[in-house]
């Protein structure tokens, strides 16, 4: 999995690239763990091109979530494909973030 | 032949001591024989000379009396010599045994006539007189005229040959005569003839070959009889009174033996049949003892031969361990138990082109005729099944075969199935089997048309019946040596007490080892009647895609998603919400179920039903039940949402069904999704 992490401004964009499964999910992480100090300003997580989500892609998620919500600032999840789409869904992930499509 | 010998010694031994035996009794018999014999010969013996004794006593009595009683007239006569003449006479004529008689004087006696003694002797019918007093006789030298004076009595002379008379043996009794004074003065006899002593004596023959002899005082010879005996002899004697003679009888012992001789000759006869008839007797009875080792050899021969009977006949079934992983849609197994070394009852089970061709049957009788019929059906069987897709087919032919060549008028009931494996698919044809029992949410008999048996009746068709199996139904076939089981008190298994051991569904295997339990506890101490065979077919009804065993470690978890992929694929299955719930729950199990740093693995198989996929992960942690966590509340803030309990939350909403199950030291977790 590939983590790009872009930041324009209060914008930060997070685009995760691959499969975000259990295996590499301490190591993304790691790398989204900057972000969370940026968490005061709009933070983007780009799924345009995220493959797959385990739960523990969805807890570094959740994270950036509490986050942003303990700073005041703004989470968007842009780009779901329809299975992550169903899996944010399934947890009720859909009604914690902003969502944003095409 | 050791054996051999000793038994021809015992034999011997045998016949040696019986003819010993036989012998010893015949002997002691003989001696008392021979002393009995012995006894009577002597009694015969000395009868016969008493007889003879009391004869000669007689005559010589009527001798002695002559004399006797002519003595006083002797005496008278003393003075007046010349009338003793006369005197004689009387004695002659009045004794018809005495034959002659004198009265002799003494000499010097009378001094007119120095030696006086006229004798008077038979002569034809009438009497002669002659005188002894002669030079040449000398009569005062004779014995006849000594001895009566010598002993002053009666006297029996020697016996003599008359030479004057014919040469007739004679003897004579003479007694002195005394005179008025005292003084003696003759000597007074009476001669009497011996010669019917011959015939007294002849007639004394007690025995042929016997000879008898009188003996004089002076021991000689009077009369005899026929020469004397030859071998051993038995030698009898007896005085007779008054005379001094000696009568004996010698008797040969052959004549005295003769008939105990003949006697022992029967006996011998009868002793040597005797052991003969032993002979034949030990002979024969060791021949029946070889008939009988025979028996027991060909006895032995025959337990054998089942024995190969019986393991040739259980090598024609197939067995469990034959069940090879070509068998993945099901899970069979099959027991036989045969009431003797062979039985009767068969089963049969057979995979082609995707169906599994089944079959169970029960010969009519037990034992060697039936396992016969039982071999022959089985291989009817497998030649048809080569062949014949059908049921009906398969049956209507092997009745047809199995009609032809009954000539012994048995039967077998018979059940045979083809199970489509993809589908579910089962026609069947029943031949007067008992139905089948089938397992799905119920247990239930299969319905089955009752029909004929096989080789009842030639050119039958039978009726193909058919039916679906769910995955995971599964068929229970017997013959009715389980219904009819019987116990001490004849009753008998039954339907109920079958359908109750099903109940609690089990492996096949451990469902016929249940089953076999339930009825050797009903059973108990009775013997098995009958032959009894199970045949439990499990169809799972699906195809196991495969199976992957990981380490607990995450970074195997691509192994696992590689897996589910290509298992959903395979299944037409969109495989990323699939992939999900495996790779959450597999987390979970690598997570939680081992202590940390301990090494464990986790086996997930997947398997393609025809309406689901069934996933099943196993590992050997500690007992951990995912499905008991409380799902977390999705309507929560997120601030409020807890990070973790997510996974087996997604699993829970992806899959139609989650069970997990505790196996002996094994987590297993099933998960279902349909297709």
């Amino acid at each position: 999995m590939e983590v790009k992490i872009v930041t324009e401004g209060t914008t930060t964009t997070v685009s995760f690239i691959g499969r975000l499964d259990t295996p590499v999910s301490q190591e993304v992480a790691a790398k989204v763990e900057p972000v969370l100090e940026k968490a005061d300003g709009i933070i983007v997580l780009d799924c345009k091109e995220m493959s797959y989500i385990s739960s523990s892609g969805l807890r570094i998620f959740l994270t950036v979530r509490k986050a942003a919500a303990a700073k005041g600032g703004r989470v968007i999840v842009r780009d779901m494909n329809p299975d992550i789409r169903n899996v944010f869904m399934m947890t009720g992930f859909l009604n914690l973030f902003e969502i944003q499509e095409g | 032949m050791r054996e051999r010998l000793r038994q021809i010694f015992s034999g011997i031994l045998l016949l040696v001591v019986a003819a010993a035996m036989l012998e010893g009794t015949a002997l002691i018999q003989m001696f008392f024989s021979q002393k009995g014999l012995r006894n009577e010969a002597s009694l015969r013996a000395e009868s016969e000379m008493e007889t003879a004794g009391v004869k000669i006593l007689d005559i010589a009595n009527q001798a002695e009396a002559a004399v006797r009683n002519s003595e006083w007239i002797a005496q008278w006569c003393m003075a007046f010599p010349d009338s003793l003449v006369s005197v004689s006479r009387r004695i002659v004529e009045d004794n018809p045994v005495v034959v002659g008689s004198t009265v002799a004087l003494v000499p010097g006696y009378d001094r007119k006539r120095p030696l006086f003694s006229p004798y008077v002797c038979r002569d034809g019918d009438g009497l002669a007189v002659s005188s002894l007093a002669t030079e040449e006789y000398d009569y005062p030298s004779q014995e006849w005229f000594v001895k009566p004076l010598e002993v002053n009595g009666g006297y029996w002379s020697e016996p003599y040959l008359d030479e004057g008379g014919g040469n007739i043996l004679m003897t004579t009794y003479s007694m002195p005569v005394t005179d008025y004074e005292g003084r003696q003065a003759a000597v007074i006899t009476a001669d009497i003839s011996l010669d019917w002593l011959s015939d007294l004596i002849a007639d004394m023959e007690v025995y042929p070959g016997a000879q008898a002899i009188l003996y004089s005082r002076g021991g000689e010879v009077m009369v005899q009889t026929g020469p004397a005996p030859e071998g051993k002899t038995t030698h009898f004697s007896s005085r007779v009174e008054r005379t001094g003679w000696m009568m004996s009888i010698t008797i040969p012992d052959k004549e005295i033996f003769g008939s105990i001789r003949r006697i022992a000759i029967y006996i011998t006869l009868l002793q040597l049949i005797g052991v003969i008839l032993l002979a034949v007797i030990i002979r024969s009875a060791s021949k029946s003892e070889k008939k009988y080792q025979k028996i027991h050899k060909a006895q032995e021969r025959m337990e054998g031969d089942l024995k190969i009977a019986s393991s040739i006949q259980m090598s024609m079934i197939p067995k469990a361990d034959t069940i090879g992983p070509e068998y993945k849609e099901l899970d069979i197994a099959a027991s036989i138990l045969p009431a003797k070394e062979v039985g009767g009852d068969l089963y049969d089970f057979f995979l082609r082109n995707g169906r599994l061709y089944f079959c169970i049957g029960d010969v009519s009788g037990k034992g060697i005729p039936a396992s016969l019929v039982m071999a022959v059906t089985r291989s009817s069987f497998r030649t048809l099944v080569a062949r014949e897709s059908s049921p009906a087919a398969i049956v209507t032919a092997m009745n047809d075969g199995l009609a032809e060549m009954n000539e012994n008028n048995m039967f077998v009931t018979f059940f045979c199935g083809v199970l489509d494996l993809d589908s579910g698919r089962l026609r069947y044809c029943n031949a007067g089997h008992n139905a089948p029992l089938i397992l799905t949410d119920a247990i239930r008999q299969l319905p089955v048309q009752p029909n004929l048996p096989l080789a009842v009746i030639r050119g039958m068709s039978f009726p193909e019946q058919e039916t679906v199996l769910k995955p995971d139904d599964a068929l229970f076939l017997f013959t009715d040596g389980l219904t009819e089981a019987e116990n001490i008190d004849h009753e008998l298994f039954g339907d109920a007490r079958v359908a109750a051991a099903l109940r609690c569904r089990r492996t096949a295997e451990n469902h016929l080892k249940a089953m076999t339990e339930a009825v050797s506890a009903f059973v108990g101490d009775a013997p098995q009647s009958d032959d009894l065979t199970m045949l439990f077919i499990h169809y799972l009804g699906t195809e196991i895609s495969g199976s992957i065993t990981l380490r607990n470690d995450i970074a195997d978890l691509p192994l696992l998603s590689e897996f589910v992929r290509k298992t959903a694929g395979e299944a037409g299955m969109d495989g990323a919400s699939i992939e999900l719930a495996l790779e959450e729950a597999v987390t979970n199990v690598m997570q939680y179920a081992y202590p940390a740093g301990v090494q464990g693995s986790v086996e997930v198989s997947a398997s393609i039903e025809p309406e689901s996929v069934r996933f099943t992960v196993a590992d050997e942690g500690n007992p951990f039940d995912p499905t008991a966590a409380p799902d977390p509340d999705v309507s929560l803030s997120a601030e409020d949402r807890p990070i973790g309990g997510l996974g087996i939350f997604l699993v829970r909403q992806i899959m139609d069904s989650v069970a997990y199950a505790r196996e002996g030291n094994r987590n297993i977790l099933t998960m279902i999704k349909k297709r």
